[in-house]
């Protein structure tokens, strides 16, 4: 039943034109918000490991950070009060701890990201985001992804997330010591025979370290050989037969930092290996190892000082 | 004997079955008429232990019911009810040989005897399916399913036979088969009978006793002359017969008289 | 085939025999054994096969040439795999075909039935909460399967008892939400274990630690004898409650010793090797077609035959990629699957 005062055409021009008007000017309004891929405003544009193009304001000071080596990557070259939110797994520096979380790793929550309305946020491909970027882009907020395979890629995610935070030369400063602690090890163990090591990432199931793993890269340059540096993945379930015959002299196992005090045993099918027999197994801080970030150095001096005693004396 | 005194089933507040009592002596077959309803289905199942009655005693030879176990009351009373959807194929011999499980010596294990076989295989002639047994039951039609049915109840070798309408689905020869094999078998062996039937014609052919139900209670029990009336089929069925007697076998014989069809 | 003809002759075919069921078990058997031999000789890594059979045939007494770690290889990892790929492999198919002749359904699987996913949650919890203790595992694997059981059965109860169409339907629900409580306990957990839980979730031989070994296989062989005692009253069961009942069967009874007994052998195969699926379902289906619905020939050929093909699965989940794993319920459904296609569209 349409009311009487609708069938006036004069009220029915009036409230059209009104409604237009309202929905021309919602419009307007989201449309200037879709323009930071606008040429015509001032940024700077950066490509990031996956390859992407990516437009920035010149100042960037609201980051949103998915993955805990990135966050340490943002306080170590000092930018640390631009982090307006992390992930629960960000527990270091300890300051990072006090930060707005914004879920885990693997389901962080998008609503969350929006309402600390960042102008960036910082993504790890180890934590599968692919499709996330998707949505956080129609949202208008930049992700730059970052994918480093070696210690080359961490100290080139240090540097490019140092200028656009507007922090380049600390971050220069940083990956300067940071290379040259990682030298001094390589040239220290350089002379040294090479050690064949398991690096075991969980004993049952059997998972270790593959090819495209970040570890195997720091495992080269403490002068070790990881009996797993050619398998196709970056942390493949092992055969435990493969293990028992491929009897490493040392093992490697990563423990005690996030992975709480899990995997602190050697795996059945290496009970009798020669690493075991001359008690060569190594516990090493899992956060040095598996974090692509500036404590990776760390991790690296770690093993080659387990890996090479008679070298550090 | 087979005895049911004074039996009250409840479902909830209704009963299905109301202080009603059968007997089922050797020899004899008995009918068990009435309408929809009037828990013939009800008062046959409890006759097995399969339902339990809320008050009343169900004797079987002198004993009660309860003190059987499982086994030695199937060994005892066999049912013959509209066969259960068969999902997994299995042969009519095998579906017969079934009702030999109440005299395998193991308890869920055991392979069937010689005799056991002998049984199936006569049984399967008496029932006129020698030549289907090594058919599947689902090649079977409905009629000849139900016949296995009956030819698997009396592989089980049992005194009593509870029938529950065994001659739904059969044509006319095969009904007048089945019934003739019961009442054989009732005569020969002097085993006992029960058949809940829709067919008072038929009841009144083979019946020795029937037993009118109404609303769970028997009405009337007695030979067909005597049950077969016009006055209890009134009352009981809520319509008009004619009662005469068969023209050959000279058993009492109802016609229901339809005066008008009634339009909606 | 069944064969129309007159009196004498048909009456022995077309039914299981004694003299049928040992044939076919003994078949059965003499594969498996085969099959157990021919799977030790082959692995990630490369065996003598001569030195490896001789070791094999001489139960491991005689070390024929092997170095210790070839020896090693076979008797320490290779072996107990393949054993417990048997258990678990004998365990699902018989409780498969116990649940479908219970149930009256050729689709009651332990999946379907959320007996399984009863049995993870148990197990999830033993590795929480009792971690150290390795026997809290197949314990709560079990603790878990019988309540699922218990909820579904309750579920599922109507007026008249728990027909088998109301059962799946009550199983489907149990397993759906059994399911999202695994997802929510695999939240809770770090991301690294949530990595090896994904895998042993789809079926993962390879964490097999001695200890459960002979629990497994005792479960999984007590329990098929145990069902194959009660084969007849399942035959009758098949055809229908009440006619079992009818016929001398005491259908409580034998209800709760299926489930008492099926759930024992889901809770070990979980506990030790997470959710192998497809077994449960497509082996009794090939014991039935070829051997007849007779549960004393079809329950203990699919307790064989059950094992035979967990066996082979998990040789190609363990070769496939080797020196990588892949876990042995990737390969079954990818077998079971399309086969399982293959034998509705058949009947």
């Amino acid at each position: 039943m349409i009311p009487h005062t609708f069938k006036n055409s004069k009220f029915a021009i009036v409230v059209g034109s009104l409604v237009a008007l309202v929905l021309a000017l919602t419009m307007a309004c989201s449309s200037s918000r879709t323009n930071v891929g606008n040429p015509s405003a001032i940024g700077k544009e950066v490509i990031d490991d996956a390859g992407r193009r990516i437009i920035l304001p010149e100042r960037v000071d609201r980051v949103v950070s998915l993955a805990p080596n990135l966050t340490e990557i943002v306080f170590a070259v000092g930018a640390g009060s631009s982090l307006v939110g992390d992930t629960s797994y960000c527990d270091f520096p300890a300051e990072a701890k006090s930060i707005e979380k914004v879920g885990d790793t693997l389901h962080p929550s998008l609503e969350r990201i929006i309402s600390l309305k960042p102008q960036l946020v910082l993504v790890s491909t180890a934590s599968q985001l692919e499709g996330f970027t998707e949505q956080l882009k129609s949202h208008n907020i930049s992700v730059f992804v970052t994918d480093p395979h070696d210690l080359e890629g961490v100290f080139r995610s240090i540097t490019q997330i140092g200028d656009i935070l507007g922090r380049s030369q600390a971050a220069a400063e940083l990956v300067s010591s940071l290379r040259a602690r990682s030298t001094a090890v390589e040239t220290f163990v350089k002379p040294l025979a090479r050690v064949r090591i398991f690096y075991q990432l969980s004993a049952e199931p059997l998972y270790t370290a593959g090819h495209d793993s970040f570890v195997t890269d720091l495992i080269k340059r403490a002068g070790a050989d990881s009996v797993t540096a050619d398998v196709p993945g970056a942390w493949p379930k092992y055969s435990a037969e493969s293990a028992l015959a491929a009897k490493p002299d040392a093992i490697i196992l990563p423990t005690g930092g996030s992975m709480g005090e899990g995997n602190a045993n050697v795996a059945e099918a290496l009970r009798n290996s020669p690493a075991v027999q001359r008690g060569r197994v190594y516990k090493i801080n899992d956060d040095h190892l598996v974090r692509p970030g500036p404590r990776a150095v760390d991790g690296l001096e770690e093993m080659a000082k387990a890996l090479h005693p008679e070298a550090f004396k | 004997m087979l005895e049911a005194r004074d039996l009250t089933i409840q479902y909830g507040d209704r009963k299905a079955v109301d202080t009603a009592s059968l007997l089922l002596r050797p020899g004899i077959v008995t009918a068990l008429i009435g309408p929809n309803g009037a828990g013939k289905s009800t008062l046959l199942r409890s006759l097995n232990g399969q339902i339990r009655p809320a008050a009343g005693k169900i004797l079987l030879n002198d004993e009660p019911l309860e003190k059987f176990t499982r086994r030695s009351i199937a060994k005892q009373i066999a049912v013959v009810a509209q066969e259960a959807e068969l999902r997994f194929p299995v042969s009519v011999l095998e579906f017969v040989l079934g009702g030999r499980f109440v005299w395998a010596s193991g308890s869920g294990w055991g392979w069937e005897s010689e005799r056991d076989i002998e049984v199936a295989e006569t049984v399967l002639k008496e029932t006129d399916l020698s030549e289907l047994s090594g058919r599947l039951m689902s090649e079977l039609s409905g009629g000849e399913r139900q016949r296995a049915v009956l030819a698997r109840a009396l592989a089980t070798e049992a005194e009593f036979l509870l029938l529950d309408e065994p001659t739904a689905n059969l044509d006319m020869s095969h009904q007048a088969t089945l019934l003739s094999l019961v009442k054989q078998r009732c005569d020969e062996r002097r085993a006992a009978a029960l058949v809940v039937t829709h067919d008072i014609n038929l009841a009144s052919q083979f019946a020795d006793v029937v037993v009118l139900m109404k609303a769970g209670q028997a009405v009337k029990t007695g030979n067909s002359a005597e049950v077969l009336t016009p006055e209890l089929l009134l009352e009981v069925f809520q319509v008009n017969v004619l009662v005469d007697a068969h023209p050959v076998s000279g058993v009492p014989r109802v016609t229901p008289v339809h005066e008008t069809f009634r339009h909606f | 085939m069944p064969v129309a003809a007159t009196s004498n002759f048909p009456i022995q075919q077309n039914r299981a025999t004694l003299r049928k069921t040992l044939v076919a078990c003994g078949a059965l058997l003499s594969a498996l054994l085969l099959a157990i031999l021919v799977t030790s000789l082959v692995g990630s890594e490369r065996l003598p096969s001569g030195g490896a059979l001789c070791a094999l045939v001489s139960l491991g007494t005689n070390q024929c040439g092997l170095t210790s770690d070839q020896f090693d290889i076979l008797f320490q990892i290779r072996l107990p795999r393949i054993l417990l790929a048997a258990a678990v492999g004998g365990s699902l198919a018989t409780a498969g075909a116990s649940y479908q002749a219970l149930l009256r359904n050729p689709l009651a699987e332990p999946y379907l039935l959320g007996i399984s996913n009863g049995a993870a949650v148990g197990t999830m919890l033993a590795l929480v909460f009792f971690g150290r203790l390795e026997w809290s595992r197949p314990l709560m694997a079990f603790a878990g399967a019988l309540l699922a059981t218990f909820a579904v059965y309750r579920l599922a109860r109507g007026k008249v008892g728990a027909s088998p169409e109301r059962l799946i339907l009550a199983g489907v629900i149990v397993t759906t939400l059994l399911s999202s409580v695994i997802v929510f306990v695999t939240t809770l957990m770090d991301a690294t274990r949530i990595r090896s839980f994904t895998f042993w979730l789809l079926g993962d031989l390879s964490g097999a630690s001695r200890g459960l070994l002979p629990l497994a296989l005792a479960i999984t062989i007590t329990g098929a004898i145990a069902l194959t005692f009660n084969a007849r009253s399942l035959n009758l069961l098949m055809l229908g409650e009440r006619d079992a009942f009818d016929l001398g069967v005491e259908v409580g009874r034998i209800r709760i010793i299926v489930f008492v007994v099926a759930s024992l052998l889901v809770g070990s195969s979980v506990a030790a090797s997470g959710s192998v699926g497809y077994v449960g379902l497509v082996v009794p289906h090939l014991a039935r077609l070829s051997l007849g619905s007779d549960n004393r020939i079809s329950i203990p050929s699919a307790a064989l035959g059950g094992a035979l093909f967990v066996i082979v699965a998990d040789t190609i989940a363990r070769t496939v990629i080797a020196p990588r794993e892949l876990p042995v319920g990737a390969i079954t459904a990818l077998i079971g699957a399309p086969l399982f296609i293959y034998l509705l569209k058949r009947s």
